[in-house]
């Protein structure tokens, strides 16, 4: 295929890509963003934030409204059976064929998709394999459990070796070993194969652990972008919480270490960059000052905290400034 | 676009309708329930009180063929239920997601009617002979059925899809498939002839295509005079390539 003079295209590119649905909803809204090869790239929001909508389009499956995607430097409006060589689509729900068996899916499949013959029983194989399905590979799948079609969903995406894989809530429905061996499988394609993966998940440990960059989208646009350290990075640094033995209820508390977010007589949060910078400073603080600490701990923002900035803003907004501090305070203590 | 590549997908998803079958015949032998009673009941004793003008052939004779075009014209009307069904559980988007051009796709699942329509042909075939109607069975006569049925099913199928594209739902698929076959049989020369029927009746027979499929039919299976084969078979063709053509076009349309 088309690799040689394609070294410095993009896996994915969108400029100003809008997609409105019949009754006027701006399901994509004016978004334009990179996906770079070989990298794992995570798209996060909430539900109706416009992701499996975004997918779609990339698969050629909804025709953008406005704007422009091309895949490895194709244009898929133009040429959208090209486009769809490139990939391999897991959809949201379950969409291998019940009526058929395991092998049966994956061999109609590498057949449309063009799996050179020598090697489609081979490669179907593999795949069978790699998801752990060998075993139940002729029977039919309406008598497989809900996680084993979702296992099939993804060896039906694998059978034609894609150079760009889309996994549209991959994980969803499969139990704590499936997930791994699932994340296990798609750190291993990028590594080996160096297939770029775009994923979207409600799973906020999931896109931690596998995702490069990360992108939040709301109402349909993009609301922050960037790796998971920097994301979590943007939602501020860390919470200092320092517990006191006795009640002190007036402290000042010098800027370069942090700055208090909250306090109550024994209990005192501050938020510093770094927290482990932070820790020895304050321990040194309130010896200066005379004060007995009980205990001292970090709590570092993760991704639920990215989340809930970007994600739930706008809603935030609609209550008032002063919820929107309460609530994060609500969700760091509840981590 | 290559041609190989678009006829290979189109059998390859008529081949994913045979394993189907295969798993599963239920379907298929419900489906002949309804053609056999026709004949066997409906037949049989229109049959034995002679009411019918129907020339030099008997009325089981006639109405054979008739039989065999309704029950195809069925099976391909009512196919857009299940590709509304497909789409339901994702099957559609999944092969839609293929690199496989749309109209392939398309194509193989009106080949997929069509595989149904020959089953019907081969039931209907060994249900006549069981009931000792006197059909033709010279080879190429048999094969030209089974022509004529393949194209039929595609046609209709792929209309049916079409139509699906647009109406989006089974419940209305039913409805529509129901408004379409009761006027397209009984506005035929399936189970009577042209003659007996009220004038304005038909000019709309004229028009209708079941009747050029049964008559090519009983060109076939009954008089072996052939002299409007050629126009009924392209006019079929001409109507699926459009047909196919058009749902290509629509299909996407499903999946909004
Ligand atoms: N076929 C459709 N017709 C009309 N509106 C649609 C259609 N599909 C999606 N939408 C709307 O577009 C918006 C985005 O939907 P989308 O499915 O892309 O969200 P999502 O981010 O994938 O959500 P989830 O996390 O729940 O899967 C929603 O408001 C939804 O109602
Ligand atoms: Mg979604």
């Amino acid at each position: 295929m088309d690799s040689s003079n394609f070294e410095n295209t993009k896996a994915i590119e969108t400029k100003n890509l809008t997609k409105i649905y019949h009754g006027g909803i701006r399901a994509v809204d004016d978004v334009t963003f990179l996906v770079q090869p070989g990298e794992i790239f995570g798209l996060l929001g909430p539900n109706g934030a416009g992701k499996t909508t975004m997918i779609k389009m990339i698969v050629t499956l909804a025709r953008p409204t406005t704007g422009n995607l091309r895949v490895f430097g194709i244009d898929a409006s133009k040429s959208p059976e090209t486009v769809r060589n490139m990939l391999g689509y897991v959809p949201q729900s379950i969409s291998v064929d019940t009526d058929l068996t395991g092998y049966e899916n994956l061999l109609i499949f590498s057949k449309l998709s063009y799996v050179d013959k020598k090697q489609r029983n081979g490669r179907i194989k593999d795949a069978l394999e790699y998801m752990g399905l060998t075993d139940r590979a002729k029977d039919l799948v309406k008598h497989y459990s809900g996680g084993m079609m979702r296992r099939l969903e993804i060896a039906q995406a694998l059978v034609n070796r894609p150079r760009i894989l889309l996994l549209d809530e991959p994980s969803i429905g499969l139990d704590p070993a499936s997930k791994m061996h699932v994340w296990e499988s798609i750190k291993q394609l990028k590594e080996k194969f160096g297939t770029t993966i775009l994923i979207t998940t409600h799973d906020m440990s999931e896109a931690d652990e596998l995702c490069d960059r990360i992108a939040i989208m709301s109402d349909g646009k993009i609301a922050a972008l960037g790796s998971p350290i920097e994301l979590k990075k943007s939602v501020g640094g860390d919470v200092v919480t320092v517990n006191l033995t006795v009640a002190y209820p007036s402290i000042t508390f010098p800027k370069e270490i942090g700055t208090i977010m909250h306090s109550n007589e024994k209990s005192i949060q501050i938020l510093a960059e770094n927290g482990e910078i932070a820790i020895p400073l304050v321990s040194n603080f309130f010896r200066d000052q005379k004060i007995a600490i009980d205990s001292i701990s970090i709590n570092k923002p993760n991704l639920d905290d990215v989340f809930m900035k970007y994600a739930k803003r706008r809603l935030h907004e609609e209550i008032s400034p002063h919820a929107t501090s309460a609530r994060r305070d609500f969700v760091r203590h509840t981590r | 676009m290559n041609i190989a590549r678009f006829l290979s997908s189109a059998v390859t998803v008529a081949e994913m309708e045979a394993r189907k079958i295969r798993h599963d015949t239920t379907e298929l032998w419900i489906r002949i329930v309804q053609p056999a009673l026709w004949l066997i009941v409906f037949g049989v004793t229109f049959n034995s009180i002679k009411a019918m003008p129907t020339g030099s052939f008997s009325y089981i004779q006639f109405i054979t063929p008739g039989i065999l075009a309704q029950s195809v014209l069925f099976i391909a009307i009512f196919y857009g239920i299940t590709v509304v069904w497909e789409r339901d559980v994702g099957i559609i988007t999944k092969l839609l997601s293929t690199p496989s051009p749309r109209a392939s796709i398309v194509l193989g699942k009106s080949l997929s009617a069509s595989l149904r329509g020959m089953f019907q042909a081969v039931m209907i075939f060994a249900l006549a002979l069981a009931l000792g109607v006197k059909i033709r069975l010279d080879i190429p006569d048999i094969l030209g059925v089974f022509a004529v049925v393949i194209l039929f099913a595609m046609c209709f199928s792929s209309l049916s899809m079409l139509l699906a594209s647009f109406m989006k739902t089974r419940d209305r698929m039913m409805g529509i498939g129901q408004a379409l076959t009761m006027p397209l049989f009984f506005a035929s020369n399936a189970i009577y002839p042209i003659s007996v029927m009220p004038v304005w009746l038909q000019y709309v027979s004229k028009v209708n295509p079941l009747s050029y499929v049964v008559d090519a039919m009983r060109s076939m299976l009954l008089s072996g005079s052939y002299e409007n084969l050629p126009i009924d078979i392209l006019a079929l063709l001409v109507a699926t390539v459009t047909f196919v053509a058009l749902a290509s076009i629509t299909i996407k349309r499903l999946l909004e």
